[in-house]
């Protein structure tokens, strides 16, 4: 249970991901952020090298997520997460440009928790991350079923 | 079938018209003409056997009298007397009736003189014995009878008679060939035009059938080409549906990959004003340091000479980056918000328009307050079309018709309605600063605008009421002159149908 909540960010643009961590450590969030560039690496990582997601059995996640990577289309790699047991009660943050309300509207249905566009106003920007970082230290993060 | 070929096809049937309205004319003209030549041909064939006639008229009288003459010499009976003086007195008549006919013709007029001059003595005889035998000298009279017989008198008359019988034969012969060839002629003259014509009017029914054939082709053909046009319309409309979406498509997503690098040069410009400041402060702190002293940790040292003027111009450099980001990403908004209008549905519904626009009014009631504006509505015809689209289209134009007031002159906006011909027609009227008619088209394109620029604006307003207005099957069109206000007029169906727009989408 006192087991640290580790942040996994998947997001392609370096800079983006760069404002995201600054803020986050801004708001006074310390835990490990795991940063991946790419979808199929962060699969790697999430589902481990036999794609069952067993290895990170137990482990406390919280995901952020952009939706326009290079390899894959963020939306499937949402919809894996919350079909696989041991991953689909991590929370998953979706933070991305697109602010379209079928896309929101789709990204709630799979089943993600939060739904964040990145507004190019950078004072929005960081309050909307620093929010997180208040959810993050309100939040309990179940660990995934055992 | 082509113009050209119709077109000679017509001329072709003009001239065979003409033809034949020719050859029927020819044809009458050498009738009449034959059939008078004809008549004139048998005057002279009649002319020719009254010739003869009186000829054999007038020896028959010289005989007559001859004869009478002897009668009378051998019986002295008065009734031969009679006779004779009868029979002589219409040879005269007789000759002078042939001398009449033949003056046309100079054979028979020699003829007819030595005739004459036959009969003139011979008559001189005939008085003589009648002379001799009143006298009762009756063998003086016989006498002179036989003196006259074995004279050639009576054989000249006779051969001179006989000559000119001979004359007026050869005459009748050869008038009754010219007659004859007068007649033949006329006839095969009907004949051959009467062929002609009937060969005329074969060509002209074949040309006018060909010509029928050709137009029930070509009937056909349009038939064929409507129903074509059908398909290839609704082929087209595809084509062009997809194209819109495309279009759409490809704007969306450029505008969403362009906000994704503008939230990297926004986010760290704001990073590097942080630092700007921190560095600053920390030059501050520096230059103000006592020599040798640890830096002061003050947060608002003044800067002092060149520091400050460098400071400023670097707050002034990231304020401009700043502003040009933060339009750019207005003018991405605007971008992805019109082709997220474009893509939205829309509801028709029954719409009381003037309580709807009195409420976008009071919506934008601070701002007419704030500008001196009034705006007057007047009664407007309910419609049925998408509530939102028309929400924007009003509150556009009103917006606008406020934020573009002359300064100074208390404004007055106009909100007027009317219908025709299943149309509604919306005018918003303000006495505002107006637009040069230069600028009439401008104002409707995408991130253009027209006059002095002292108010906040995209350019994107107009461009999309137009966009909306069309999608709602309507038109909209601006008259205006410069200083002197503006009227937009939008036209919209009254019964807008949605499936026939929305099955573009």
């Amino acid at each position: 249970m006192t087991q640290p909540v580790s942040i996994i960010m998947i997001e392609d643009d370096e800079g983006h991901a760069r404002l995201i961590e600054r803020n986050i450590r801004r708001s006074g969030v310390n835990n490990e952020i795991i940063s991946f560039g790419n979808g199929t690496e962060a699969m790697k990582h999430l589902f481990g090298p036999d794609g069952s997601g067993l290895s990170q059995k137990g482990n406390a996640l919280l995901i952020l997520l952009d939706l326009n990577l290079p390899d894959m289309s963020g939306i499937d790699i949402l919809r894996q997460i919350k079909e696989n047991k041991y991953l689909k009660a991590s929370p998953v943050v979706v933070l991305t440009t697109t602010d379209d309300s079928q896309e929101i509207k789709r990204c709630y249905e799979l089943g993600c928790n939060v739904y964040i566009t990145k507004p190019v106003n950078y004072e929005n920007f960081a309050n909307a991350i620093r929010q997180l970082g208040l959810f993050f230290s309100v939040i309990q993060v179940p660990p995934a079923a055992s | 079938m082509t113009a050209e070929g119709q077109r000679r096809r017509a001329f072709w049937q003009i001239l065979l018209f003409a033809a034949g309205l020719l050859v029927l004319t020819a044809i009458s003209a050498g009738s009449v003409y034959l059939v008078n030549r004809a008549r004139d041909d048998n005057k002279w064939v009649v002319h020719t056997i009254e010739v003869e006639n009186q000829l054999n008229t007038l020896l028959l009288e010289l005989r007559r009298a001859e004869s009478a003459a002897r009668g009378y010499l051998l019986t002295q009976g008065e009734s031969f007397k009679a006779d004779h003086e009868k029979a002589a007195a219409a040879i005269v008549p007789a000759l002078d009736r042939i001398t009449r006919l033949t003056a046309d013709n100079p054979a028979q007029r020699e003829g007819i003189e030595k005739l004459s001059a036959a009969i003139e003595t011979r008559l001189g005889q005939f008085s003589q014995e009648m002379e001799f035998a009143r006298q009762g000298q009756f063998d003086k009279a016989a006498a002179l009878v036989r003196e006259a017989a074995s004279t050639n008198t009576t054989s000249t008359i006779g051969r001179e008679a006989n000559a000119m019988i001979q004359e007026e034969e050869r005459l009748f012969r050869l008038r009754s060939v010219n007659a004859d060839r007068s007649q033949t002629f006329a006839a095969s003259m009907t004949g051959i035009g009467s062929g002609l014509v009937v060969v005329l009017a074969l060509i002209s029914t074949w040309l006018v059938r060909r010509s029928a054939q050709a137009r029930d082709d070509a009937e056909a053909r349009l038939r064929d080409s409507n129903l074509n046009l059908e398909a290839t319309i609704d082929e087209r409309t595809a084509d062009l549906r997809e194209a819109n979406d495309e279009i759409q498509r490809f704007a969306y997503i450029v505008s969403h990959d362009l906000r994704s690098p503008l939230v990297n040069i926004m986010g760290f410009t704001s990073e590097l004003e942080e630092l700007g400041k921190d560095i600053f402060r920390r030059i501050g702190g520096l230059t103000n340091v006592p020599a040798g002293g640890p830096p002061v940790e003050v947060a608002d040292i003044p800067l002092a000479g060149p520091d400050r003027q460098m400071s400023v111009d670097f707050a002034e450099a990231l304020g401009f980056i700043k502003s040009s980001i933060a339009r750019m990403d207005r003018l991405i908004s605007a971008i992805l918000n019109l082709t997220r209008e474009g893509r939205r549905e829309f509801q028709p519904e029954k719409i009381d328009t003037r309580a709807f626009v009195e409420a976008i009014v009071s919506t934008l009631a601070h701002q007419a307050v704030e500008a001196q504006a009034e705006i007057h509505i007047e009664p407007l015809p309910a419609i049925v079309s998408d509530r939102l689209a028309l929400e924007q289209i009003f509150s556009n134009l009103i917006d606008n018709a406020i934020k573009y007031l002359k300064s100074g002159v208390p404004g007055e906006i106009r909100i007027r309605g009317r219908t025709k011909l299943g149309y509604a027609i919306f005018e918003i009227n303000d006495n505002g600063r107006g637009i040069d008619p230069r600028d009439h088209q401008r104002i409707f394109e995408l991130f253009r605008r027209a006059g002095t620029q002292d108010k906040p604006g995209q350019g994107i307003g107009l461009a999309h009421v137009r966009a909306l207005v069309r999608r709602l099957g309507g038109t909209m069109s601006v008259s205006s002159e410069l200083n002197a206000g503006s009227t937009f007029t939008v036209t919209l169906p009254i019964a807008w149908n949605a499936t026939n727009r929305n099955a573009d989408k």
